[in-house]
């Protein structure tokens, strides 16, 4: 092959201004000779860097990415940087869950006096991908892997026992003033209601499916009052995200927790909390067999058994579905945002359009912003028209919160988030 | 393939600032053919694209007697109009058009007209205008009632200057109280107010009032007094839009599709419909 | 005499579209709890029992959730549109239900409705749809609350009764659906003859007097307050069709992009200057039935709905048309 032939490789590098900028620059004056091909990007400081730059410069046409900042301790912004590692810990961890190619992303600390080690980073970076080859595999399709879908049971629809204790309840937080409104469940789905004699609508049983702590944010409900909001355990625990992020305050809510006999969704196999532990009322006795470890399904490693190409390969299939509904994120109580990244439009930050690469960013965009505060309710899943295998990427960065930082969202309201908290002890032995 | 989404290809020939916040821009067709068999009655809109940002709704704001060009005026307030603020003479813009339905210049033809506006409201006033002067002989009585909220947020005043110049046109423009300047010479006071302190003569006239809703809201009683029916007043309302020919479900106002049975409606029909506006 | 064509025997036709280079869509398991209408990768993809229809609708093939419009490259002042203008492949949906194909001649006023939608026409004349009369409906069906039926032939080109032990009639409507056909049945003696339809669920025409005199009616308020404002429901209905236009700029490819939309969103008919008329989410759950019961039939004379009950079904909440239409006329 000629050498006007050969592949040269795109690399694109996201670089904080104050230190690996000034590296770059210092290994010009210096003379130090790097491969033409990477091409910087300058931010303020790592912290500023949105996971979706990375992503969007593979979806581009870049070969390779490389990010760099400032040593840790040394950001100009104290804490920039200690924040961006604690975001690509857990980044890495949901591009892998996806298949993307990881020896393609490079992470370092390069301070403003490490020209040559600039040079070094970039030369080895780029032959690396130079051997690696044009980035094709990008949301390639035409492998169908097998992996095992959530089995969700269809029982008949029963009662459980709790039901009236719960309709009185409810008929006297409202007739004592209590409450304005109830958010509970009726016969066909969610109800509010407004007048005592109403809550002889309110049901409770195995179809009770939806996290209703997701209504408490809609302005329409938040007009009309006070709210009592029936939870059930595994719901209860949104109310401890919500209010580690000022979004609840335990006040301004009745909260009637359930104990809960199941309602035959792919979570409650794994479920570890059938009674409620903060609810202002608890009715009900917690029933059925003993709680398993909520140790992380099988499903999600039969998943990352596969090779990263049939990875890629499951999600593109499961993500060329998605019509961009949005129901994942309407239904979850964590997705608040008063105007969501996707329907800003200066600038489009997430293509739209329902394509193959608009459907990737936004389907990283949402795992991304709910890692270390899904709780697992499962009604992304439940939710999605197209049958999508969201729970499985919402484990990934469950089980990436637990691995890394020993965090469970919604079990511990005084741990601190994930997201928005470091420690100097992070790890960071992938970062060059 | 007769893609009724693709749009024509526009040249700049002239971009002007009215306000700190508002251009107006003319416009020719890149394809002679096109600009040769091209037409439009005053009062219809365009959809204005800008490559690479969107396309926006515009009114066409020039009269449709001019056959080389056309002009559409806009606020920069979103990703579209910021995106179209930067565009210098000779830059290329897409059109799609002309949708809509127009004013009934011919069934206006005889009347005496009276053309109330406010702010931003004043372009699409301006080419009924600017058409009845050219056929001058066609129509009555022509009075202008044109308000902002200062001084600096009134367009195209130097056309208002020059329309007073012809026969049997009044011209009365004013600012809201505490946006006039010291050196300012026009009324001070909310359009309807002014309006009503004009004495403006009412013989069946036609009126055609653009403006925010607090302002047809205010205008419409005096109307009333006047003895002018909501069938003899006229406005054009504006809706989010998309496709601009119907088919997006997006602009309806109750039954009525804002592209296709509007933008012009009268008082009558307006009344008729919903609150969906 | 009637023509008669067994199961295996359309798989076998299946198999033939697709080899011979025809887009062939159809229903088949997705998961083990979905089934979806999609391009079928062999006949034995083609799922045919055990389900009561596909939570999607047949509309992609013709709508597209994101069509390109145009490109255009920028060449500093200059822009290029570039335009595909390739034919349609010709396509076949098998195995669609008569509330899909009712759909389409429903779908055609507003696709043509003064301006005509290309997009759409080609790929309508490019499609053969062969109609799977229905053998069951469920609780969520509602074809005949709004003039349809089980057995109706609308929108199809050929339609096949269920004879039982894998055989089914073929009847074909239109020219298309013999020429598919032709040569590929067998005379029989046998003819298969739809279901009696769900019972009438509500009056649609009640629903449409409620819709068009009760616009500020509380019942909105209090029937929406659960709606929680994604787009499953418009985006499952076979006869929904609002779309946006999008131009996501160079990262996006540079083009202009039609793409589906639902009036659920709550920027649907959010302006620039910040005035949104329809605000709230009951505003926005009115706006669905206006449009579908009382506007689009005031247009073109048809109900923009085929009582499918994919709305309800799919519906995270339980809403949907036929839980709404009910309380309207019931509740």
């Amino acid at each position: 092959m000629s050498k006007a032939q050969e592949f040269e490789p795109k690399i694109v590098a996201y670089v904080c201004n104050w230190c690996t900028y000034l590296g770059a620059d210092l290994a010009g004056t210096a003379r130090l000779e790097y491969p033409p091909n990477v091409r910087i990007i300058r931010l303020p400081c790592t912290g500023r860097i949105d996971f979706n730059l990375i992503i969007k410069a593979l979806e581009v046409g870049a070969d390779g990415v490389l990010v760099s900042g400032c040593h840790p301790g040394d950001c100009h912004y104290t804490a920039g940087n200690y924040h961006a590692r604690r975001r690509w810990i857990l980044f890495r961890e949901l591009l892998d869950t996806l298949g993307v190619d990881l020896r393609r992303i490079e992470f370092s600390w390069i301070s403003a006096a490490e020209g040559r080690k600039w040079q070094q980073v970039v030369t080895e970076f780029t032959d690396q991908t130079r051997e690696l080859g044009p980035y094709k595999e990008l949301y390639a399709t035409g492998l169908f892997p097998d992996v095992p879908a959530p089995e969700t049971a269809s029982p008949e629809a029963k009662s459980f026992a709790a039901e009236s204790e719960l309709r009185e309840v409810c008929h006297k937080l409202l007739a004592e003033g209590t409450v304005k409104v109830v958010i509970g469940y009726g016969a066909r789905g969610p109800v509010v209601v407004t007048r005592p004699e109403d809550a002889e609508r309110l049901v409770w049983n195995n179809r009770c499916f939806s996290n209703l702590t997701a209504y408490l944010k809609r302005k329409e409900i938040k007009a009309l009052g006070k709210a009592a909001v029936i939870v059930k355990p595994c719901d209860e625990k949104s109310l401890v995200e919500l209010e580690k992020e000022a979004q609840f305050e335990r006040k301004d809510a009745h909260v009637v927790g359930m104990a809960c006999e199941g309602v035959g969704q792919p979570k409650c196999a794994h479920c570890i909390a059938r009674m409620p532990r903060f609810a202002d009322v608890t009715l009900g006795v917690a029933a059925g067999p003993e709680p398993q470890s909520s140790a992380s399904p099988d499903r999600f490693a039969a998943l990352m058994a596969m090779p990263p190409a049939e990875r890629m390969a499951f999600w593109t299939e499961e993500f060329n579905r998605c019509v961009k509904c949005y129901a994942c994120r309407q239904v979850c109580p964590m997705c608040y945002c008063e105007r969501c990244i996707v329907d800003k439009n200066r600038p489009i930050a997430i293509d739209p359009a329902p394509s193959t690469k608009g459907n990737f960013a936004w389907q990283i965009a949402r795992a991304f912003h709910l890692a270390g505060r899904c709780v697992g309710c499962g009604e992304c899943s439940r939710a999605c028209p197209a049958g999508i295998d969201l729970a499985l990427l919402n484990i990934s960065l469950h089980i990436a919160a637990q691995r890394n930082f020993g965090y469970e969202a919604g079990a511990d309201p005084k741990a601190e988030p994930v997201i928005g908290a470091y420690t100097l002890q992070d790890r960071e032995e992938f970062i060059l | 393939m007769d893609n009724v989404y693709k749009p024509d290809l526009m040249e700049v020939t002239r971009v002007r600032q009215e306000t700190p916040d508002v251009k107006s821009v003319s416009v020719r067709f890149l394809d002679s053919e096109r600009a040769r068999n091209f037409s439009f009655r005053v009062g219809q809109f365009g959809i204005f694209s800008a490559f690479g940002y969107g396309e926006s709704t515009f009114n066409i704001c020039s009269s449709s007697n001019w056959k080389d060009h056309i002009e559409f005026c806009f606020r920069k307030v979103g990703r579209v109009t910021e995106a179209l603020w930067k565009i210098e003479e000779k830059d290329v813009v897409g059109f799609r058009g002309p949708y809509g339905n127009g004013y009934p210049m011919e069934a206006w033809k005889g009347r005496d007209l009276i053309f109330l506006g406010g702010g931003i409201a004043m372009p699409p006033i301006r080419c009924a205008v600017w058409y009845a002067l050219e056929n001058r002989a066609d129509y009555g009585e022509i009075t202008v009632v044109y308000g902002a909220r200062t001084v600096a947020d009134l367009v195209f005043l130097d056309e208002l200057d020059e329309w007073s110049k012809s026969e049997r046109v009044r011209i009365i423009r004013c600012v809201d109280p505490g946006g006039e300047t010291p050196d300012w010479k026009g009324e001070i006071g909310f359009v309807p107010h002014v309006f009503e302190r004009a004495q403006v003569a009412a013989n069946d006239p036609v009126v055609l009032v653009i403006g925010p809703p607090i302002m047809i809201k205010n205008t419409l009683p005096i109307l009333d007094k006047m003895g002018v029916k909501p069938a003899s007043v006229y406005t054009s309302i504006e809706n989010r839009m998309k496709c601009g020919i119907g088919k997006c479900g997006r602009c309806n106002v109750g039954p009525i599709y804002v592209c296709k049975e509007g933008p012009v409606l009268t008082m009558e029909q307006l009344q008729g419909l919903p609150a969906d506006y | 005499m009637s023509e008669i064509i067994s199961q295996s025997a359309l798989r076998a036709l299946a198999a033939e579209w697709i080899a011979g280079g025809k887009s062939v869509a159809g229903p088949a398991r997705v998961k083990p709890d979905l089934v979806l209408y999609r391009a079928l990768r062999s006949g034995d993809d083609l799922l045919l029992e055990g389900f009561q229809r596909p939570s999607n609708s047949i509309k992609e093939f013709l709508f597209p959730k994101a069509e390109k419009l145009y490109g255009y490259k920028i060449h500093g002042n200059s822009i290029e549109l570039i335009e595909n203008d390739s034919p349609e492949p010709a396509q076949v949906i098998i195995a669609a239900r008569p509330c899909d194909a009712a759909a389409l001649p429903i779908l055609d006023h507003v696709f043509n409705w003064d301006f005509h939608d290309e997009f759409y026409d080609r790929r309508r004349a490019a499609t053969t749809v062969v109609t799977l009369a229905c053998s069951a409906h469920d609780e969520n069906c509602f074809c005949t609350s709004v003039e349809l039926d089980p057995g109706s032939e609308r929108g199809s080109d050929a339609i096949l009764f269920e004879l039982g032990e894998g055989q089914y009639e073929l009847r074909c409507a239109t020219e298309k659906g013999r020429a598919l056909f032709d040569g590929k049945t067998e005379k029989s003696e046998r003819t298969g003859k739809a279901i009696p339809g769900p019972e009438k669920k509500f009056d649609a025409q009640a629903v449409r007097a409620f819709v068009t005199t009760h616009f500020e009616d509380p019942f909105w308020k209090e029937h929406a307050l659960t709606c929680i404002g994604c787009g499953t429901c418009a985006f499952s209905c076979p006869a929904c069709h609002c779309f946006d236009i999008v131009d996501a700029g160079p990262a996006a490819g540079n083009a202009r992009v039609k793409t589906w939309d639902s009036c659920q969103f709550s920027t649907f008919t959010a302006h620039a200057s910040g005035h949104n008329p329809r605000p709230v989410q009951p505003a926005r759950q009115r706006q669905r039935i206006l449009h579908k019961f009382a506007i689009y039939p005031e247009k073109f004379g048809e109900i923009l709905c085929t009582g499918c009950g994919n709305c309800t079904r799919n519906c995270p909440v339980g809403l949907g048309v036929l839980s709404v239409a009910s309380e309207i006329n019931h509740g």
